[in-house]
């Protein structure tokens, strides 16, 4: 079971990580009409408007002798022309023989993990602005931007995180919740352009705002929060030291499914996009040109409506994955002091 | 192989989480028709808990995914 589990773990990871390297493999003895993975894999260059802008690569790298090395390269390209690494099946291999302990490179996801994050700070530090001059305080906010930040940011203080967590502590964990929203909706948003990666998309990024999460649930746990997972309440001793796995193994399972929802479903998203659009080159290529423009109709039809999903699924998933951070931490940052209200409420009434 | 296990299970997958979404939506539906003014905390819950099953529909579609592109790790 836990093999299982860890093998799955794994995969992920790989598919999450490795996807370019694993399949221009195959790509080299025939290639497919669509290449759904190819168009889902991160890269090491920043397209848009048909431009593609080489990134550059930042490499951890052992050598032969074992010593580590350190390298940091233009592009890929001129990692190669350097003579420090070689190309093999489109991954980085250093030419002594060594092994690439850590690739620090910035690649396509990463970029618009920084769109995304960076239109969160901007749009913040305009809105703080306005609100430091008095706007939206004593007169109301002005033009549409920020009344939207202020719907977004009222909804997520009162429907997110007052709604799920301890009133007194709720504010505390606003800025963090807000963050993850907006930086999960606009990362969503940006993966709507046609030309875009979805930052989303890709394990490592879901991963890290799990993890995010997972911290600020650990850390704000209280003495009830680690009692019932470490001595159960309420059930018998035997039970207890059964209780303390399933509890422990829960408090991984939660931050993990968190992560593969987000990925899973824009990962899933992206798919269906290109499975649908690519019916019209697989229908053009098996019964000839006018199955393909017959396909067409039915295909740009469909491509639209689930572009209209798409959209709305990007918001409801950053609401998703905000909503559930705030019920873990509200678990957490729960204290149970039901007896001492009784005590305290039976003393008033004496 | 790969591809037939991938299809089967996709379909599965759809089967259970569409029943799971389905009871979801009637529970939900019929509590907001016998106390509609509690529809704002029932879709919340609703959308709460879809969201868990949707999570583990996906688990089972990813690998699904995976099995389709016949991925071999080590």
């Amino acid at each position: 079971m836990i093999q299982t589990l860890r093998r799955l773990v794994l995969l992920l990871l790989f598919i999450a990580t490795n996807t370019s390297q694993v399949f221009s493999a195959d790509d080299a003895k025939d290639e497919p009409v669509i290449d759904v993975v190819g168009t889902l894999a991160d890269h090491d260059y920043f397209k848009a408007f048909g431009m593609k802008l080489y990134l550059p690569r930042i490499l951890f790298w052992s050598d032969a002798s074992g010593a580590s090395q350190f390298g940091v390269y233009a592009s890929t390209k001129s990692a190669i022309k350097s003579g420090d690494f070689v190309d093999q099946d489109h991954a980085l291999v250093p030419a002594d023989g060594g092994v690439v302990t850590f690739d620090m490179s910035i690649t396509s996801h990463l970029i618009y993990f920084w769109f995304g994050m960076g239109s969160v700070v901007l749009l913040t530090i305009v809105a703080s602005r306005r609100y430091r001059k008095g706007v939206g305080v004593y007169v109301a906010p002005k033009g549409p931007w920020q009344n939207i930040f202020e719907i977004l940011f009222v909804f997520i203080r009162d429907e997110v995180a007052r709604a799920n967590i301890d009133k007194h502590k709720a504010d505390r964990y606003v800025p963090y919740l807000f963050t993850v929203f907006m930086g999960i909706a606009s990362m969503n948003l940006f993966g709507l352009l046609p030309w875009a990666a979805t930052a989303t998309a890709d394990l490592t990024v879901t991963g890290t705002l799990a993890l995010f999460t997972f911290f600020i649930t650990q850390f704000s746990g209280t003495k009830d929060y680690w009692g019932h997972i470490f001595w159960f309440p309420g059930v018998p001793t035997g039970v207890k030291f059964l209780m303390i796995f399933v509890e422990v193994i829960g408090l991984f399972t939660k931050p993990f499914a968190l992560a593969i929802r987000l990925f899973a479903n824009m990962l899933s998203g992206k798919i269906m996009i290109i499975v649908v659009l690519g019916l019209i080159f697989i229908f053009a290529e098996a019964f000839g040109a006018v199955a393909g423009y017959g396909v067409s109709v039915i295909s740009v039809a469909l491509t639209a409506t689930l572009y209209a999903l798409k959209a709305f699924v990007a918001l409801l998933q950053a609401y998703i994955f905000s909503l559930l951070s705030a019920v873990f931490i509200g678990m957490a940052a729960e204290s149970h002091h039901h007896e001492g209200d009784e005590d305290h409420a039976m003393e008033l009434s004496h | 192989m790969g591809l037939l296990a991938a299809g089967i299970g996709a379909g599965i997958v759809a089967i259970g989480a569409g029943i799971g979404i389905g009871m979801i939506g009637k529970a939900a539906t019929e509590s907001i028709a016998r106390q509609p003014e509690a529809s704002g905390d029932i879709r919340g819950a609703m959308i709460l808990t879809a969201a868990f099953i949707e999570g583990v529909a996906l688990l089972g579609a990813v690998i699904c995914i995976l099995l389709a592109l016949n991925i071999q790790i080590g």
